[in-house]
């Protein structure tokens, strides 16, 4: 990378005085993909960015590393700084007004590069018959395009975010790829954890709905500097993002097992949006206005053209002042993430033939489920998850029941019980352990955890949505996400047979079962009799999806809004379903498809602007 | 005046391997006694810190056989009212680089210390918590043991002697 | 053809030859200890950069010692039981003259500081000699020079990579003699050789070594990233900084700038970066014993006991590096993964004073561990 980067960030009146062929809004991956893939093609492109300023130094990156390590609380956004300005759900609690009748929650990150600073970086494909589910299952709906539509940009997203993992461990589950393909990297090797749990569960078989299921383990495919696999790309192998030395400017090693991929990867093993966009800036053809909250879509009420974007510029993100800009391109593309894609086009105005703006909303509920191993198997050693079992992410019962995915936690007991912190507290104040016993007392407390987390499905329902409403805004005065969340007995039914499967898997490994719902909890619900606990897992997704018509879809195939031809709405926001699949590498993948969209509208506006004659500045 | 170069320091050095079950040389090798002998006695003021020291060095001058030494540290020390609390904070500052804020119960009883809340120590502080070596672990988010080591067996065990 | 060059070339035979790599090996390595012993001194949370700067150096250390070790490979050399890497006399004795057999300037084991940063550009400091030109000038026999180049104890080189060159130059007056007699140097099994999915961060590409033309791409890659490619430009063949001028980064406080798409005119100019600052804060070091011997630390102390398994540790790291090499290149990333654990290690003695020496800090011990000892 170039250590001449172009000076990039541009102020209000520059803005202002340009024309770009393309405003895109977000700097996360999704938002990244298309500006890096419109800009090398030639194209100029204006980013606004909600947060401030955030150099792409090591030095800045590891300022993110040092609040990390001073906070106390280490939830996921805690590398990240606050800013009252741009709120997220997981710094300020009240962001979402949750209007139930159940509680959404979740995480994301308002910074540059967005969620995928914290993800956790799991790249599963999705199934193909998860494009169609209504046709095959009867159940939620159908996408207008098809796994094959899709294949070609899963390789390209693939390729992006640098995907470690095993085809034909995939193929198993299922997945299908082209003839002779294999990801850019090798597998993450199984954890020790991993292979004690599946040295006695994998083959063991359950019944569900008649159809007999045997538990199989496979790791995941990660977004996770590994081993470079020789054969990709025909023999031509493959090089790591993130991979140089002389200038701290793009930095990513090997994975190391720093056991921390949520909130952060200290050595930046992990994709995340910041590479994309470092390619992007190079080009020498991106601006970004940092510190811009987009809070208006304008268009033209005859022809349905967006005309302009209008935003609010904060001068101190602990000052609600701000001045008021706008921003004019050819194309524009909102890219901020499912919620705020919907607050922002809800707020705008915009026509809404299908009144769908908001609606379908999903995410993916998470059942755990915890344990003492009999024997010390080591926690918290190495990427948070790496394998898993995929057993229940297809088959017959998806008409009754939701998919899901299941993790074995190499983290320990964290997320249900903030393990390993309350362990130490309890063997301090309660057990009153000290010197050799407390050490003791500690290996045997946290080093045989096992936490398995299901991911389920959630389908598309109508009335889950994000709204917006005039009592409540945040200190800039834009609207906040108003949220209406159920989990129907589709989901529910599955969150708990999840239950059956753990104490399953814990009885094969004679492991002492330790899960607890509390009744207490938000988020807990009694389905046939037995109490749970769900977790969101902060994959929002839906509210704008893709269609056929512009009666039953907010966006065409190509993500293009039906009402507004020159908007293109990016992000999870379009998936119709999400399976049993993490979203990003789906999102990424529908990015390089529909930057190719754009390219083709751009190049048949000016067929004569070839990227070779434009200038970089 | 007590700070690093006064024997109180070596009083704490040598609490602190009781409480912590870790050597000398381990705590040492932290690089953060120091730092954490200082912002002790900045919190609870040199006079308290200082009498708790003297008490445990009292015991050690004192001591003849390894359990009647186990009692009194638990009886004059651990079960003190005034200083089981602050004891129990000490082995938290080694093993999380937490110091947390003590208990309202104390509190009321000895006086509520100006800078007494619940914070890490420093980041630096953070990754030589002596919980991630008690299990045999990486602090999350420092020190990466190396691609793979993962898939390895624990380099801890139970009942190691 | 006969030219000059060829007439004064050292490299004869293949034993020769493999001599030369063995030495190669001991050279690429005799440098990491130092680095290694100045990275660690730092205190954690300052020196980001310095820090980094000398890490990445480091790094292509190894990977120089890789690629040694596959063209090593490749002429079909082997690593028998107590040789090469595991030789007692591999890790030279701190303070040593460079093996190359230059005299003017000893490394030593010290902390972060001018001083040492200053050695370290001589470590990879640059000198061109034309083609036609003796790489090696007579001089006074110095304690290294026996083993290192081939029995002709009255010459050292001036830098490491006029040594390289000498290699390369060998290298292709051996391949021709071989083609001429209808043989083939590179007869090594090419499953030995190290390829490139057990790349290092930014350690540049392992280049497996098959034939002439691999073998003279991998010694011009560590040859171009220790000094640049030519003396009055900051950057090597791959546009990247070479290592004296990202070592003087760190005196001077201040980034180098290279040009990706023009690095011939619109990169900075030696001695004068224009990039960003940064800090150097020289005091944020552990007070370190210089050049540490195991004699430096009481009998009986724990500060001893540690210092003797940081050796044990490193020496096993050697000891799987070597494996590594020897015909299992898929043991070479768990082997780099033991630098991990080295590092704490040797922090942990670095934060101990040695006792009866108030004031100065333990620190690392590099020796190979002798068999009989254990």
């Amino acid at each position: 990378m170039s250590l001449n980067r172009e000076v990039i960030n541009v102020d209000c009146e520059t803005v202002f005085n340009t024309l770009y062929d393309a405003v895109i809004v977000g700097t996360g991956v999704a938002g990244a993909i298309v500006a890096k893939e419109l800009s090398q093609q030639g194209k100029r492109v204006l980013i606004l960015e909600a947060t401030v300023e955030k150099d792409f130094t090591l030095a800045g990156f590891q300022s993110y590393v040092e609040t990390f390590y001073g906070a106390v609380e280490k939830n996921p956004n805690s590398p990240y700084p606050t800013n009252p300005n741009v709120q997220s759900p997981t710094n300020y609690q009240d962001y979402f007004v949750e209007q139930g009748p159940m509680t959404l929650s979740g995480s994301y990150t308002r910074v540059l590069g967005g969620t995928t600073l914290h993800w956790e970086a799991k790249t599963p494909r999705m199934l193909r018959e998860d494009f169609k589910l209504y046709k095959t299952y009867g159940q939620g709906l159908d996408w207008p395009i098809s796994y094959d539509d899709i294949e070609p940009y899963y390789r390209k997203a693939e390729y992006e975010l640098g995907v470690c993992g095993d085809v034909d461990e995939q193929k198993k589950l299922g997945v299908e790829f082209a003839p002779g393909y294999v990801f850019p990297m090798k597998k993450l090797p199984p954890s020790y954890l991993d292979q004690k749990v599946s040295e006695k569960v994998e083959g063991t078989q359950v019944k569900l709905y008649d159809q007999d299921y045997t538990i199989r383990f496979s790791t995941f495919p990660q977004a996770r500097n590994g081993e470079p696999n020789p054969d990709y790309d025909h023999g031509n192998g493959f090089v790591p993002h993130g991979v140089t030395t002389v200038h701290p400017v793009q930095y990513g090693e090997r994975c190391q097992g720093n056991a921390n991929c949520v909130p952060i990867c200290p050595v930046q093993a992990k994709y995340d949006a910041r590479r994309t966009l470092g390619k992007a800036f190079e080009t020498g053809r991106v601006h970004v206005l940092y510190q811009a909250v987009a809070y208006k879509v304008e268009h033209n009420s005859e022809n349905g053209h967006v005309t302009a974007i209008h935003y609010k510029h904060y001068k101190n993100q602990n000052s609600g002042e701000y001045t008021i800009g706008t921003a004019r391109g050819t194309l524009y593309v909102l890219a901020t993430n499912a919620i705020e894609n919907a607050r922002l086009l809800l707020g705008s105005e915009l026509l809404n033939t299908s009144g769908m703006i908001g609606r379908h909303l999903m995410d993916h509920p998470f059942t755990l489920a915890w344990a003492l191993m009999p024997e010390v198997t080591g926690t918290m050693r190495g990427p948070l998850v790496t394998s898993g079992i995929g057993t229940f992410r297809k088959g017959k019962f998806r008409r009754n029941q939701s998919a899901f995915a299941v993790d074995i936690h190499n983290d320990g007991w964290g997320w249900a019980t903030g393990s390993p912190k309350g362990e130490l507290e309890d063997a301090v104040d309660n057990k009153h352990k000290y010197g050799q016993e407390l050490r003791q007392t500690l290996i045997s407390r946290v080093s045989r955890q096992l936490l398995l987390a299901f991911m389920c499905e959630l389908l598309p329902e109508y009335s889950n949505r994000v709204t917006i409403d005039p009592n409540y805004k945040d200190k800039l005065g834009n609207y906040r996400p108003v949220i209406n969340f159920n989990l129907p007995d589709y989901s529910r039914r599955t969150l708990a047979y999840t239950r059956k499967v753990s104490r399953v898997i814990f009885e094969r490994l004679g492991a002492e079962d330790f899960t607890h719902y509390d009744s207490r909890d938000p988020a807990y619900f009694v389905f046939e009799n037995e109490g749970y606990v769900y977790k969101g897992g902060n994959h929002f997704s839906g509210t704008h999806i893709m269609g056929t018509t512009n009666k039953n879809s907010v966006v065409d195939t190509y993500l293009r809004c039906w009402d507004h031809q020159n908007l293109f709405l990016v992000g999870a926001g379009s998936m119709p379903t999400i399976g049993s699949s993490n979203t990003t590498l789906t999102i990424a993948a529908l990015s390089f498809r529909v930057a190719e969209e754009m390219l083709r509208e751009l190049n048949s506006i000016s067929p004569n602007l070839q990227p070779a004659t434009l200038p970089a500045r | 005046m007590i700070d690093i170069n006064s024997p109180e320091f070596e009083y704490f050095l040598n609490l602190s391997v009781v409480l912590t079950g870790f050597s000398r040389f381990h705590l040492q090798g932290t690089g953060v006694a120091h730092l954490y002998f200082e912002t002790i006695r900045d919190i609870l003021g040199e006079e308290l810190f200082g009498e708790l020291l003297n008490i445990f060095h009292g015991l050690e001058l004192e001591k003849t056989e390894q359990s009647i030494f186990s009692d009194r540290l638990r009886s004059e020390i651990l079960a003190s009212e005034k200083f089981g609390p602050i004891t129990r904070n000490i082995i938290k500052v080694w093993y999380m680089a937490t110091w947390y804020a003590l208990p309202l119960s104390w509190r009321d009883v000895f006086g509520t210390k100006e800078k007494d809340r619940t914070f890490i120590i420093s980041p630096q502080a953070y990754p030589e918590g002596l919980l991630w070596t008690a299990i045999g672990v990486n602090p999350p988010g420092a020190k990466g043991p190396g691609y793979g080591t993962w898939s390895e067996p624990p380099l801890v065990s139970l009942n190691q002697g | 053809m006969t030219t000059i060059a060829n007439d004064l070339r050292l490299i004869k035979t293949v034993d020769n030859l493999k001599n030369y790599l063995i030495a190669a090996m001991k050279i690429e390595h005799a440098t990491i200890p130092p680095y290694m012993t100045a990275l660690y001194s730092i205190k954690p949370g300052t020196n980001l950069e310095a820090f980094h700067i000398i890490r990445g150096v480091a790094v292509e250390e190894m990977l120089h010692l890789t690629l040694v070790a596959n063209v090593y490979n490749a002429v079909g050399g082997t690593f028998e039981p107590n040789t090469a890497l595991l030789a007692p006399d591999f890790i030279p004795k701190y303070p040593s003259y460079l093996p190359t057999g230059s005299t003017d300037f000893q490394v030593g084991l010290g902390k972060f500081s001018q001083e040492t940063v200053e050695t370290f550009r001589k470590i990879e400091r640059s000198q061109h000699v034309k083609e036609d030109e003796p790489l090696v000038a007579s001089r006074a026999l110095e304690e290294y020079l026996f083993d290192i180049i081939g029995y002709q104890p009255n010459r050292s080189f001036y830098t490491i990579g006029l040594f390289y060159t000498e290699i390369i130059r060998g290298l292709f007056a051996l391949d021709k003699e071989y083609q001429q007699k209808g043989e083939n140097l590179f007869c090594g099994d090419p499953k030995r050789q190290i390829t490139p999915e057990y790349y290092y961060n930014g350690g540049g590409d392992i280049i497996p070594v098959t034939d002439i033309d691999s073998a003279i791409r991998a010694l011009t890659v560590i040859q171009e990233q220790g000094e640049g490619s030519t003396n009055d430009r900051i950057f090597d063949a791959e546009r990247e900084l070479a290592h004296d001028y990202r070592f003087q980064q760190i005196l001077l406080g201040q980034y180098y700038v290279i040009d990706k798409d023009d690095p011939t005119t619109k990169s900075d100019q030696p001695n004068q970066p224009t990039g960003k600052h940064f800090t150097v804060d020289w005091d944020s070091v552990y007070p370190i014993k210089e050049n540490a011997a195991l004699s430096d630390y009481p009998d009986g102390s724990e500060v001893r006991q540690a210092a003797l398994d940081f050796q044990s540790a490193y020496s096993e790291f050697l000891t799987k590096i070597q494996y590594s090499f020897d015909g299992h290149p898929e043991h070479l990333i768990p082997a780099v993964g033991g630098m991990f654990r080295l590092k704490e290690q040797a922090n942990t003695l670095m934060r101990n004073p040695i006792p009866g020496t108030p004031g100065v800090n333990a620190a690392p011990i590099f020796r190979i561990d002798q068999p009989s000892l254990s």
